[in-house]
């Protein structure tokens, strides 16, 4: 099945792949994201918050963004 | 610097470039975020819809989600342990990102870091690329209205200094907009 990801890793992504039927989330984020901390990223689908057992769909968008992005004075 | 002027506390965004050039930022998206005088957080939902808005609009996560820009209400540009430690563990999986301080004096920071290859980071200058058009911009308007109305008599000229020494000044000199490219400098 298609899905468009979205992601700021590497060189950045946001294109359609292919995935076998009844990836889940968690496990399409170990690989794309490989040894990534997952608490550190917001996933989404077809822009809804989800759980890492959560069944991705054909055509489904998926978008991992960072979180916690903060600044502070010296 | 607007952005930066209209309150009184911090502010954040993301450079959005141009598409041939990752480090010409033509517009800088601000996205919800709380704020103090010291601190700035933007908020994880609308980060992720900035991205998938900019998705949407044809722009590619390098153009968009790499130069990361916040102010400083201080005199002070460089970045705080805990710009540090969000440059760090947020723009640190990607090929590469950029770090932009504007302090509220102007004086600016601004450092780029390669995350692969022969992993590197280097400040870097900042500067307003005035070659860049812009809404409004009518640049054969304003070469005819300069023609009409500007009639150079010489090159150079003299200057008459306080102490009475009489000096060449160079008129074609870009004295009044030199750049400012050293760390920290004022844009």
């Amino acid at each position: 099945m298609k899905l468009l990801l979205i992601n700021n890793d590497g060189g950045g992504f946001a294109d359609y792949i292919d995935v076998p039927s009844g990836t889940t989330v968690a496990q399409l984020f170990k690989q794309k994201m490989g040894d990534a901390v997952a608490r550190d990223y917001l996933i989404r689908v077809n822009r809804q918050p989800c759980p890492p057992n959560q069944c991705l769909q054909d055509g489904d968008r998926i978008s991992i963004t960072p979180t916690k992005i903060e600044g502070a004075r010296s | 610097m607007y952005l930066r002027d209209y309150g009184d506390t911090e502010v954040g965004g993301f450079g959005i470039t141009s598409e041939d050039e990752l480090l010409l930022v033509q517009d800088l998206q601000l996205v919800e975020q709380t704020c103090s005088l010291a601190h700035v957080a933007f908020d994880d939902e609308a980060v992720a819809n900035f991205f998938d808005d900019q998705v949407d609009a044809g722009l590619r996560p390098e153009q968009f989600g790499r130069i990361w820009i916040h102010t400083h209400p201080g005199d002070c540009p460089l970045p705080s342990p805990t710009d540090e430690a969000t440059f760090e563990r947020v723009f640190g999986r990607s090929d590469w990102a950029v770090m932009f301080i504007l302090a509220r004096t102007g004086r600016t920071y601004a450092r780029l870091k390669f995350n692969v290859g022969p992993k590197a980071e280097f400040e870097i200058p900042v500067k307003r690329d005035y070659t860049q058009t812009f809404a409004g911009c009518d640049p054969e308007r304003w070469e005819d209205e300069y023609l009409d109305h500007v009639h150079p008599q010489h090159k150079s000229r003299l200057i008459q200094s306080e102490s009475g020494l009489v000096t060449d000044f160079d008129g074609e000199a870009d004295w009044l907009f030199a750049e400012n490219e050293l760390k920290g400098g004022l844009i």
